[in-house]
């Protein structure tokens, strides 16, 4: 589904990618781990195409075609989806209106019926349901005065209603507690099947104990420099990333 | 034709001007300042970016009485408590007040002798600005609104002052409102029109101890039109005012809101002004906490596009003695051309120790990230930038209470940010 080959990219002239590879296929959870400043949200962005950052070199396949000559939203409406560690408030415009428009310009682009006003309650009231997310919250502008928590639980909320076929969530964990967390690792669990994949971009292993990975990529200095099955992130958790790190100075832990 | 405020004449064509009798006293002292006295020019400081030059070279008659059709103003949470007024003058088949509740007195200026004596009681200290010196010595008619102690109305009122203008003409709308202790009021006051004239509201505001009033006022004057408005709001002990001024129309507004505030009272001034093309907005406003223990909220927002030009000077004075005061001031403006322009400035003066002074200023363009927050859900470059613009003019509408003006300001408000291809936003 997505294939990563050689990636590099820079923000403001400063290399922070370094030469990405990565293959993940339908039906696959692939967790990248690292530590702060990695490069890991980096990755994220550039996939999604954040205009901050340049591609410098390599190649980004998505079910086959050239990932950069699409723009952000030509992305989004191909199935690929990022849910943002830091989601932004919109002012004046409610989050039912905006989820629809969303909604909306997805099926336009895939020749389904747009919903109307009455059509899209019906079925966002479904999806609400899914996310645990007071109904208040439809009516309420896009993110302005949500908590953290909030935030997180309506960028999967726009994950349920989008159904991408390639889910980026960059820092998912971080400001929620830890019954929010189930939630909405639940949540992602149950949106994931056969013919869609995920990205988990995480610093702490703890997301990764809902949302189980099938492998895990320790990114660091723009580079992965371990892959290995889900047993990694618990070795994260108990050695922390210095090992890694370690080993990869010395050049032996690929 | 004669002129009404274009240069030396001023004085000479106010003085033809009708003179019922109650209000000699108000005329006699406004003509008193305006003579000799000429417009403001761009020397003088409070008028530096807002030329009147145009002003001043068209020749403004009197405006004749008019019929217009209402029909697509009516709005129906205030079809039975509406006033209208067409052309300074009431317009009693256009209007309808047979849902006014008992004890409210809603009616024009002509016929409610006895409020005539509040009229100018409103005083701000200091001497009357010239537009409102010309309201005070050439309003025809107007309305008056009092609600007694205690009575909390629950159906909104309307005010709609429409000028249609064959050739050019000058209007001096009027408005006093008193509330009594504990009186309760949504108001919506509208200004609209055709043809090129000049429309300079003055409209006065006493709020007795715990009274709340929230007013909504709408400029969508014509696209040749100049609009000059003053409001004197005093609001009493413990009392509210909450206003909400959003500005569409004339190719020149100027907006003079001036807010005392008594001891615990609360006011709010908000403001939105969506322009375009050649369009001058311009705002000066006066919040005065009197007294200790006072809030107020300001929220300015322009969206300027074009060559148009947003202005914003706000005042915010603590006296001496207003302890625990708290005042927020915000002015935020959205630049959708090169060639827009805003210019905006906080005055502060304070004259207490114990108070809370906000104030920010922005001006500046759609911020990157929230652009592409709104491309990476599959929006278009174009309509995330339509939405953002809209959610930016559209947040001063939310609190909006009457469901249909919201209702028709947001349809406004999404054609002139280009966001109708989006379909039904809330």
């Amino acid at each position: 589904m997505l294939s990563i080959k050689n990636l590099t990219a820079s923000i403001n002239g400063t290399p922070v990618l370094k030469g990405i590879d990565l293959e993940i296929k339908a039906g696959e959870i692939h967790a990248i781990m690292g530590p702060n400043g990695s490069g890991k949200s980096t990755l994220g962005k550039v996939l999604a195409g954040h205009p901050a950052y340049e591609v410098t070199g390599g190649e980004v396949l998505f079910e086959g075609r050239d990932l950069f000559s699409l723009a952000a939203d030509e992305r989004a409406r191909a199935g690929l989806f990022m849910g943002f560690q830091h989601p932004i408030e919109v002012p004046g415009v409610s989050n039912a209106s905006f989820l629809r428009l969303a909604y909306n310009k997805k099926a336009e682009a895939e020749g389904r019926d747009e919903l109307d006003p009455l059509e899209f309650d019906d079925f966002i009231h479904e999806k609400i349901k899914l996310v645990a997310m007071r109904e208040e919250f439809l009516d309420r502008s896009l993110n302005e005065g949500f908590s953290g928590g909030e935030k997180k639980r309506n960028e999967i909320l726009q994950m349920a209603v989008l159904e991408p076929k390639l889910a980026i969530l960059d820092e998912l964990d971080s400001g929620l507690d830890i019954d929010a967390l189930r939630v909405l690792g639940d949540a992602v669990n149950r949106l994931q099947r056969p013919d869609r994949a995920l990205l988990i971009i995480t610093h702490f292993p703890r997301i990764l104990e809902t949302i189980q990975p099938h492998y895990v990529h320790v990114l660091s200095g723009g580079r992965i420099l371990k892959s290995s099955g889900k047993e990694l992130a618990l070795e994260l958790e108990e050695r922390g990333y210095d090992w890694v790190l370690e080993a990869s100075a010395a050049g032996g832990a690929r | 034709m004669t002129s009404m405020v274009a240069g030396s004449n001023l004085l000479v064509d106010l003085l033809s001007g009708p003179r019922p009798a109650e209000w000699a006293p108000l005329r006699a002292a406004a003509e008193a300042r305006l003579e000799g006295r000429d417009l403001p020019t761009t020397r003088d400081e409070a008028w530096r970016y807002t030329d009147l030059k145009a002003l001043a070279a068209i020749p403004f008659g009197a405006a004749p009485r008019a019929t217009v059709d209402i029909s697509c103003h009516l709005l129906p949470e205030m079809v039975g408590t509406r006033q209208v007024f067409v052309n300074g003058h009431h317009a009693p088949h256009a209007s309808c007040a047979s849902a006014v509740p008992a004890g409210v007195r809603f009616l024009p200026m002509s016929t409610a002798s006895e409020a005539c004596h509040a009229l100018g009681s409103v005083k701000n200290g200091a001497t009357p600005e010239l537009f409102e010196d010309l309201n005070s010595a050439r309003f025809e008619d107007g309305a008056v609104l009092l609600v007694p102690k205690n009575l909390r109305v629950a159906l909104p009122l309307h005010l709609l002052f429409i000028t249609k203008a064959e050739a050019p003409v000058a209007v001096f709308p009027r408005v006093l409102v008193v509330l009594e202790p504990g009186a309760e009021l949504e108001l919506v006051e509208e200004h609209l029109g055709e043809g090129t004239y000049l429309s300079c509201p003055v409209v006065e505001v006493r709020l007795g101890e715990g009274a709340i009033l929230r007013h909504e006022r709408v400029q969508r004057e014509a696209p040749e039109a100049f609009h000059i408005g003053t409001l004197k709001a005093e609001v009493g002990r413990h009392a509210q005012y909450h206003s909400r001024t959003l500005s569409f129309g004339a190719r020149c507004s100027r907006q003079h809101p001036w807010v005392r505030l008594a001891e615990g009272a609360e006011g709010t001034l908000d403001g939105l002004a969506l322009l375009d093309g050649q369009q001058v907005a311009d705002t000066h406003s006066f919040m005065h906490h009197a007294e200790p223990d006072a809030v107020s909220h300001q929220l300015h927002k322009c969206i300027v596009d074009g060559k148009a030009r947003a202005i914003f000077n706000g005042q915010v004075r603590v006296a001496p003695g207003a302890q625990g005061t708290d005042a927020r001031q915000q002015s935020r403006n959205l630049l959708l051309s090169e060639t827009a322009r805003v210019d905006t400035k906080p005055q502060l003066e304070i004259y207490a120790d114990d108070v809370k002074c906000s104030h920010g200023a922005a001006v500046g363009q759609l911020d990157p990230e929230e652009l592409f927050y709104l491309e990476s859900r599959g929006l278009n470059a174009d309509d995330a930038r339509n939405l953002l613009t809209y959610g930016f003019a559209a947040d001063v509408l939310q609190r909006v209470p009457v469901a249909s003006l919201r209702r028709t300001l947001r349809q406004l408000v999404m054609a002139r940010t280009q966001a109708t291809s989006l379909g039904e936003l809330a």
